[in-house]
């Protein structure tokens, strides 16, 4: 085993490895973008070294060399799954923990990685290609691969040309539409067919081999609960498979693996089509490398993989063969996210102002109370994982876990998460990778609870309350006749408009009727019910609260702070996510259109248009091009009224 | 210092009936203040609201710190006067915190004949600008106001107290250091245009505030000029071109940020001028006063009950207990703040009148502010008073209570006549505030009397002066005409003084210093 090991990577995988190192008595080096100084994995490395980006292979090997490390752990993403690093590690003397570079470039290339597992015998998505076919040959192919088919022009991407063909009788006219498409767009109507795999399920199957010659599989992993082929929540084993079909896509993953001479630990995923009988399965493509969801098969098999890949990489034969494999109960993990589902899952950001996770999970985390959440890293900040003797008692397990999940400062994903596992699909299995984008609607759109902003406006009444304890100080809106009600024009999360008012003990929310309430520091009392809560109040003066894993941020309404008129009328645009300008697209003085782009806002490699909400006249612009802004900074502001 | 006892002499019977009584006339009174309190007619707020702009209790509630208390003076100005179209005389005034300080707030209700000034409303604008004098607040004005009310222009223009001693006052508040800070959220026509161009510093609302010297309709008929009142005295205009103005506002929330803000700029605070001690609430109940009042002035009870459900921890030392026995004179603190209590026990006699101005310099010397629970029907009368030379001792109470530097604040708990109401300190005496209590009466002397003596000097009907009397001795009779500045709650009374004591301590104390004392 290695005495020093050094970790290419951040966040909570990072932190992941580290407590593996930790348990064998390794040193742990982490390394650090310059602006990650004071990350968690930073605090918990026994060493640590500045680089100036988490993807200078070079400075890597650098930091290896210069604390005495000898071997690097890539994590996933990153350098994980670069060849050229993995052979500049070599040439340092140092071990890379993961695969041949070979094995790397083997399945780098998804063309050429289908035709090398398909040599193996592992079943591939059924499809023919071929320069110069005629259309009746395409026709003859797409008979031959089996309807439904997809016709997919060789040299595209992106969608277009592309046709569905499930009825014999609209093949040769639509072969002929996607060639003219194909021509048009691309110069090249070659069309690839591929047998089309309706409702999919992603299923993947964790491979580990040795460099003895020694490949087993671990179980599989579904992953089917996915957005934008971004994985939400995945569990083990596979509520879909059977038996046989494990047995199937086990050995099908480990002839892939061999295929390659793999060795470490490797993903091969699959793709099912949903609704047969949890059988057989096309090879999509391998990761080599740990996936982030490695953990519920740690929690399924009991092994360590981390540790594992470090014995591998040090040389030791895998202790156990297929044998000794066994799956006990099921396991989950769900991602928590720095994303706002009700903004269309836009990247958030700021400062973790309070952390509670869950004491009754496993919980990966990258994040600690008082740090900060940027826009230039992955935006999944951490993962609740549970084991349960079964599917169901797993996901009660995961649900509780999840409830007790609280982070303020930064909107996450956690009360989508709870919304999602409450579907009755997922709760009985019927997953396939359209099911989120599907129920989408429903999940995102959840009204905010009233005690909420009550709760917010007594805080803000607590937080401003006078220091002294005369008279004056009273904030009970005392007067010769009735008290007066203190108003207060809130937004929950940046769009919802709540008036709430309070008076001593009393409050009102919109044009409700009014409650006694009495504010604790950990729950509000509303008309009786005590509602435990955590809140904290940002240096902004945005209250946040969460309860039953999810939050809410609470700021006083900005025309009763900045800008008045014109925020009232929606002629403020604010930035929708921490990001850099990319474009600002008028000028002091511009007249404007509703709907009209004003400005453009990069984060996370996502561009968001920002569109005057009124017409009007633009007043101010206070940002340029390349700068960088905040969540919710203003971008620029429109007085409303007639453009032009 | 003593505890003073929560005992109080009543049997059961009586204390209902006083309870019942009391709280009759605090119901009474809560349902005039609320009354007051809507402003104009339903359909004159509609329209207000209609145009984007906040009612005048609204702005004052929103301008306020939250939960701020106000001490809303002259709530009930003009009660029943101008055939009843005057609610509050079309004008919200008060102390109010803003920004973390008191304020004399002064806001004009444009749902009440277009906020324009009859002669009550100027009375309570010049009291409020007297109030910031006394007590060194800073005044905001929420415009929006048409001007002098025209059909009674004779009683608001001309005289020395009239429509123009606002700027006066302005003008010499701005040069003791006393801000005046003025938002224009609506009209400010003619004589009132100058009440935001006499403030130190003003906000206007865009498209909303308007200030010229002479409107559209003026203009066209003076020089034939057709122009609009934006394009006349907008906010753009006024922020922009003529400078009339410091601040453009978006609009009314917006405007009171900004007031909000320029309240935030403002200098240093003056130390308070006396000691404070840490504050206790009394040990009785103030509702348990309900009981204890009688609602009939004349029958007497001791004042002491009255006392002890004021101050703090009922505590009171009491000065000259067994001398003049019908002024009670003594110590506490009231929300911390030390005073001198002047209480009636009786009618004044010699003793008392010497006992009272005593205690009233003692007072004075050691900067203490002074209280005066008023309930007198006057001074003895008869020949041996008038030999032994009441009219000399009264005098100098009336010297003492004249000259007295440190604040005064009185509460007519009961009857205010004759020469008792100039020594316990009625309006004419500048208490820096005077409030009655539901039951109180005021009048030169009791209606019987008043009949009595001109039915024998002349041919007079006494049942129509007892009337009048019993009519014009009303409080609601006293505060609709500013001799008070407000009708309270006798359950209110402790909170009352405190905020006005806490307000009063804004001010530095002048020199001690002392008319001629008749001997």
């Amino acid at each position: 085993m290695f005495s020093t090991v050094l970790i290419a990577n951040r966040g909570e995988i990072a932190v992941r490895i580290l407590r593996t190192l930790r348990g064998l008595g390794v040193r742990g080096v982490a390394v650090h973008a310059p602006d990650d100084a004071a990350a968690p994995h930073v605090r918990l490395a026994d060493a640590a070294v500045e680089i100036p980006s988490y993807l200078d292979g070079r400075a890597v090997i650098a930091a290896a060399l210069a604390t005495g490390a000898e071997a690097v752990h890539p994590g996933y993403g990153f350098l994980s799954e670069n060849a050229a690093f993995a052979r500049e590690c070599a040439a340092a003397g140092l071990v890379f923990v993961g695969p041949p570079p070979e094995a790397i470039d083997a399945m780098g290339d998804k063309i050429s990685a289908k035709e090398t597992v398909a040599a193996a015998g592992v079943p591939v998505v059924p499809g023919r290609s071929g320069r110069g076919m005629s259309d009746a040959e395409v026709e003859a192919a797409a008979l031959e691969v089996g309807l439904p088919v997809l016709l997919k022009p060789s040299a595209g991407g992106g969608g277009k040309g592309m046709r569905l063909v499930t009825d014999k009788g609209e093949l040769a006219e639509a072969i002929a539409s996607a060639r003219r498409e194909a021509g048009g767009a691309f110069g090249d109507d070659t069309l690839l067919v591929e047998r089309f795999v309706a409702a999919p399920r992603h299923i993947e199957v964790q491979v580990f081999a040795d460099a003895h010659g020694n490949v087993v599989h671990l179980g599989e992993r579904e992953c089917s609960l996915q957005r934008r082929h971004q994985k939400i929540i995945e569990e083990a084993p596979s509520p879909f498979l059977t038996p046989e079909g494990r047995a199937f896509l086990g050995n099908a993953a480990v002839e892939a693996a061999r295929a390659i001479g793999y060795v470490g630990a490797g993903t091969v995923e699959f793709i099912m089509p949903g609704g047969a009988a949890g059988e057989g399965g096309y090879f999509m493509e391998m990761n080599t490398r740990l996936q982030v969801e490695h953990p519920v098969t740690e929690l399924v098999t009991g092994l360590d993989l981390v540790e594992l890949q470090l014995r591998v990489a040090a040389g030791e034969p895998l202790p156990f063969g297929q044998d000794a494999v066994a799956l006990d109960g099921h396991a989950f993990e769900a991602r928590v996210y720095a994303e706002d589902p009700a903004r269309g899952f836009l990247p958030t950001g700021g400062k973790v102002l309070f952390l509670a996770e869950p004491s009754s999970a496993r919980v990966d985390s990258g994040i600690v109370a008082g740090g900060e959440v940027g826009s230039r890293y992955d935006p999944m900040l951490a993962k609740v994982i549970v084991h349960g003797k079964d599917r169901a008692e797993a996901l009660r397990a995961l649900d509780s876990a999840l409830a007790s999940y609280t982070l303020l400062g930064v909107p996450t994903n956690v009360g989508f998460l709870r919304d999602l596992l409450a579907r009755p699909e997922v709760r009985t299995g019927e997953l396939d990778t359209g099911l989120v984008e599907r129920v989408l609607p429903e999940l995102t759109a959840r009204e905010t609870p009233a005690w909420v902003p009550a709760a917010a406006a007594l805080a803000r009444m607590r937080a401003v309350a006078p220091p002294g304890d005369g008279p004056w100080d009273a904030m009970d809106g005392w007067r010769i006749g009735a008290p007066a009600w203190s108003p207060h024009a809130l937004v929950v999360d940046g769009s919802e408009h709540v008036e709430v008012r309070t008076r001593a003990a009393e409050v009102a929310v919109g044009a409700g009727d009014a409650w006694p309430a009495v504010l604790e520091d950990d729950a509000l009392v509303l008309a009786g019910r005590r509602i435990p809560h955590r809140r904290v109040t940002g240096p902004d003066g945005t209250v946040w609260i969460g309860a039953e894993g999810r939050a809410w941020a609470v700021r006083e309404r900005e025309r009763t702070l900045r800008a008045g008129a014109a925020a009232a009328a929606g002629g403020v645009l604010r930035s929708p996510m921490p990001g850099t300008v990319l474009a600002v697209k008028v000028a002091e003085g511009d007249a404007v259109a509703e709907g009209q782009p004003v400005v453009v806002v990069e984060a996370m490699k996502m561009e968001h248009t920002v569109t005057a909400a009124v017409a009007g006249t633009v007043t101010s612009v206070p940002v340029r091009a390349g700068v960088q802004v905040a969540l919710d900074e203003v971008l620029a502001e429109i007085t409303p009224g007639e453009a032009g | 210092m003593g505890v003073l006892p929560g005992r109080v002499d009543l049997t059961d019977d009586q204390r209902d009936r006083n309870a019942a009584a009391n709280r009759a006339l605090a119901a009474e009174l809560r349902e005039q203040l609320a009354r007051a309190a809507l402003g104009g007619p339903e359909r004159s707020r509609a329209r207000h609201v209609a145009r984007g702009k906040l009612l005048p209790r609204d702005r004052v509630d929103r301008l306020l710190d939250p939960g701020s208390p106000f001490l809303e003076l002259a709530p009930l100005a003009a009660h029943g006067l101008y055939g009843g179209d005057a609610p509050g005389a079309g004008m919200i005034a008060g102390i109010g915190r803003v920004a973390g300080r008191e304020c004399v707030v002064i806001a004009n209700d444009a749902t009440v004949k277009g906020g324009t000034y009859f002669p009550m409303t100027v009375k309570k604008h010049l009291r409020a600008q007297e109030v910031a004098l006394h007590n060194r607040l800073p005044s905001i004005a929420l415009v929006d106001s048409g001007g002098a009310f025209l059909p009674m222009q004779d009683e608001v223009f001309p005289d020395r107290e009239h429509f123009g001693r606002i700027f006066y006052n302005q003008a010499n508040l701005s040069k003791l250091g006393v801000a005046q800070i003025s938002a224009v959220m609506g009209s400010c026509t003619a004589g009132g245009a100058y009440v935001p161009a006499m403030s130190d510093e003003t906000v206007i609302v865009r498209e909303q505030g308007t200030i010229f010297l002479g409107g559209p309709p003026l203009v066209k008929a003076a020089t034939g000029e057709v122009v609009t009142a934006e394009e006349l005295g907008g906010g753009d205009l006024h922020a922009r071109v003529s400078g009339v103005t410091d601040h453009l506002a978006d609009d009314d929330e917006d405007a009171l940020r900004i007031v909000r803000e320029i309240v935030a700029t403002l200098g240093p605070r003056q130390p308070v001028p006396w000691e404070t001690a840490k504050a206790a609430e009394p040990l009785y109940d103030p509702s348990e006063l309900y009981g204890i009042v009688p609602p009939d002035p004349r029958t007497p009870y001791d004042v002491r009950s009255v006392i002890a459900r004021i101050v703090d921890g009922s505590e009171f030392t009491e000065f000259k207990k067994e001398y003049g026995t019908t002024l009670v004179t003594g110590f506490a603190h009231l929300h911390g703040h030390p005073v001198g209590i002047v209480a009636n026990n009786g009618i004044l006699f010699a003793e008392s009148a010497m006992k009272g101005a005593h205690f009233i310099e003692l007072c004075d010397r050691r900067s203490i502010p002074l209280v005066f629970l008023q309930n007198i029907s006057g001074f003895m009368v008869g020949h041996d008073y008038e030999a032994g030379g009441i009219a000399k001792h009264g005098a100098k109470m009336v010297t003492a209570v004249s000259c007295a530097r440190v604040p005064k604040f009185t509460v007519v708990i009961g009857g205010s006549y004759g020469a008792g109401n100039y020594a316990m300190c009625g309006r004419a005496y500048s208490p820096r505030f005077l409030w009655m209590w539901p039951n109180a009466r005021i009048s030169v002397m009791g209606g019987e009397q008043a009949a009595a003596v001109l039915t024998t000097v002349g041919d007079t009907d006494a049942a129509a002066v007892r009337a009048q009397y019993e009519t014009q001795g009303s409080p609601y009779y006293s505060t609709a005409r500013l001799w008070d500045d407000g009708v309270i709650d006798p359950a209110d009374t402790r909170r009352v003084l405190g905020l006005a004591l806490a307000a009063a301590a804004n001010a530095p104390l002048d020199d001690v210093g002392y008319g001629v004392f008749r001997m």
